[in-house]
């Protein structure tokens, strides 16, 4: 995956109301991330699918990280 | 002899993008690009959008140029040169229509750019200026090729610099004013929910980008935006996505129209206390004022209220800068100007008693009003004295001294004691508070800084004009 040169924090919250801005077809997108969150939560890791996020806080909680990706 | 050219100085205002920064060197604006941001550049420059958008003025002319900037060897990939912007502005010195005219044209670039296969790295009020009453996106730093399932990344700095000072002057009548001058990176949501509670969550607009975004944005707030953005990419986040957002936000900044209320308008003509004799005398006055200018390239009218004396100068001048304090009044010259098509007159919202002050880092990455004014030839201060004098008690010789940092020529009309108007304002203030409020002692003051090229006394008895030259 291409590295994010983004200078600007887009804020993390409104890059998910962004889809949902986009209207219907936003919205099933902003769902499935959300189940795929919820799901993944149940779903234990191989560490072979844990991609390192990028700007990942170190304040970050355990529960958080492991939710970032399904 | 071609004289030696002065170094390249950095922009204060231009540094939260490492990867391009703009500087200033003998009138020219240059903007240095990182070896990324000069990759981007190749793409775009070679795009039917930026021709299109450079054909039609919508984005400042630029041309790549081969000029040495300050930095490190290897920080400048390739240098662009802007065409300068006559006067700088600032989000907090917009009226209405110029914010909704502002947000549009930022919205339409970046449907465009999206159609061309780029998008923007920001989305801030700040990537726009004005070239009289025509918005111009400036930042064409901004443009990168974009990615496929990446969001636009200036979403949320858009509804803070634009979309929600344009919702609370359209929802609330509240002038967004104030605010946006004291937080250079605008309104946060959280403070926009506060505002817009009850059956104003009902308001276009309101529910999603206000209320949702605060409650999404806090309970995402411990996940990164790259993590995030994987996640959308994996859920099948796509370019047609982005493309319905912004049309979405585009249809809602239309519905964002604010009327300015009438009285103020038909107010000002009816309160006018001179009659038209005294206006034709004045309107000569400043006439032969200007002709006797050595420069007139840009012009403050300090106190414009309806503007005619900006069109008046703008006939003989190069660039007039309409300054009002009345958001309404500003408001409404825009649209006349709009209409009009002027490209010679930049109306803007300020109080002349409070103007801007220096703002973001270091209170230099947003230039203060006197910083800028200090580079005007002529500021015309008609029927403005009395106001400062009497309606905010600025004594005399502060406003001769504020006179002289607006330029080299100045244009006063004092506006005696007796006169209808500065009674109507004298009758608020305790009787002999101004014992100092004479014209001769003005004039006195005035020829402390200035030579006093004219003076004229104009047929109505109470109203004396002043034209003086600075001595440098």
């Amino acid at each position: 995956m291409e590295p994010h040169l983004a200078y600007l924090d887009a804020g993390s919250g409104s890059l998910i109301v962004q889809a949902i801005v986009a209207g219907t077809a936003g919205v099933v997108v902003a769902a499935k991330m959300y189940w795929r969150r919820i799901t993944g939560m149940f779903r234990r890791k191989t560490p072979a699918e844990q991609t390192p996020a990028e700007h990942t806080p170190a304040e970050q909680t355990p529960a958080a990280a492991t939710a970032d990706k399904d | 002899m071609t004289p030696e050219p002065t170094r390249p100085h950095a922009e204060p205002g231009s540094f939260r993008d490492p990867q391009t920064r703009v500087f200033h060197a003998d009138g020219e604006v240059l903007r240095g690009l990182g070896a990324q941001a000069a990759q981007d550049w190749k793409a775009l420059r070679t795009s039917d959008f930026f021709a299109r958008a450079q054909a039609d003025g919508t984005l400042t002319k630029t041309d790549e140029v081969d000029r040495e900037l300050p930095g490190e060897p290897g920080t400048w990939s390739a240098t662009l040169r802007h065409e300068p912007i006559p006067f700088v502005s600032h989000p907090y010195e917009w009226s209405h229509a110029m914010r909704q005219d502002a947000a549009r044209l930022h919205l339409r670039l970046l449907q465009d750019a999206l159609a061309a296969g780029f998008t923007m790295k920001d989305g801030s009020a700040y990537n726009l200026q004005w070239r009289g009453a025509a918005p111009e996106f400036i930042d064409v730093g901004s443009f990168e090729p974009a990615k496929p399932g990446e969001p636009w990344a200036g979403y949320r700095q858009f509804c803070q610099t634009l979309l929600y000072p344009l919702m609370l002057q359209a929802h609330l009548d509240f002038d967004p004013h104030p605010l946006l001058r004291a937080q250079i990176d605008g309104v946060e949501p959280a403070q926009m929910r506060r505002l817009l509670g009850g059956t104003k969550r009902l308001a276009a607009g309101v529910l999603k980008h206000v209320h949702l975004h605060d409650s999404i944005q806090s309970r995402n707030a411990d996940r990164s935006t790259g993590a995030v953005r994987e996640q959308l990419r994996d859920a099948g986040f796509n370019a047609e996505l982005v493309a319905a957002a912004v049309r979405a936000i585009a249809k809602l900044v239309d519905k964002l129209d604010w009327a300015p209320p009438a009285t103020h308008w038909g107010g000002y003509r009816e309160t006018c206390s001179y009659s038209a004799d005294d206006r034709a005398a004045k309107q000569r006055f400043v006439d032969a004022a200007l002709d006797a200018a050595e420069a007139k390239d840009l012009v403050l009218d300090l106190g414009a209220n309806d503007g005619i004396f900006s069109r008046q100068a703008a006939a003989k001048a190069g660039y007039v800068v309409a300054v009002e304090a009345d958001p309404a009044v500003v408001d409404t010259l825009y649209r006349q100007l709009r209409t009009e098509g002027a490209k010679r007159i930049l109306p803007i919202v300020m109080d002349l008693a409070d103007p801007s002050p220096g703002g973001g880092w270091a209170s230099t990455e947003r230039a203060g009003f006197a910083a800028r004014a200090a580079k005007a030839d002529v500021a015309l201060a008609l029927a403005v004295v009395h106001h400062l004098a009497i309606g905010r008690n600025v004594p005399l010789p502060r406003i001769v001294d504020w006179l002289a940092g607006c330029g080299r020529t100045v244009v006063v009309e004092f506006v005696h004691a007796d006169d209808p108007m500065a009674r109507k304002l004298l009758a608020n203030k305790p009787d002999g508070l101004f014992p100092d409020y004479h014209v001769d002692t003005f004039v006195r003051l005035l020829g402390e800084r200035f030579d006093i090229a004219r003076r004229e006394t104009l047929p109505g008895g109470s109203r004396t004009l002043i034209a003086g030259v600075r001595r440098d």
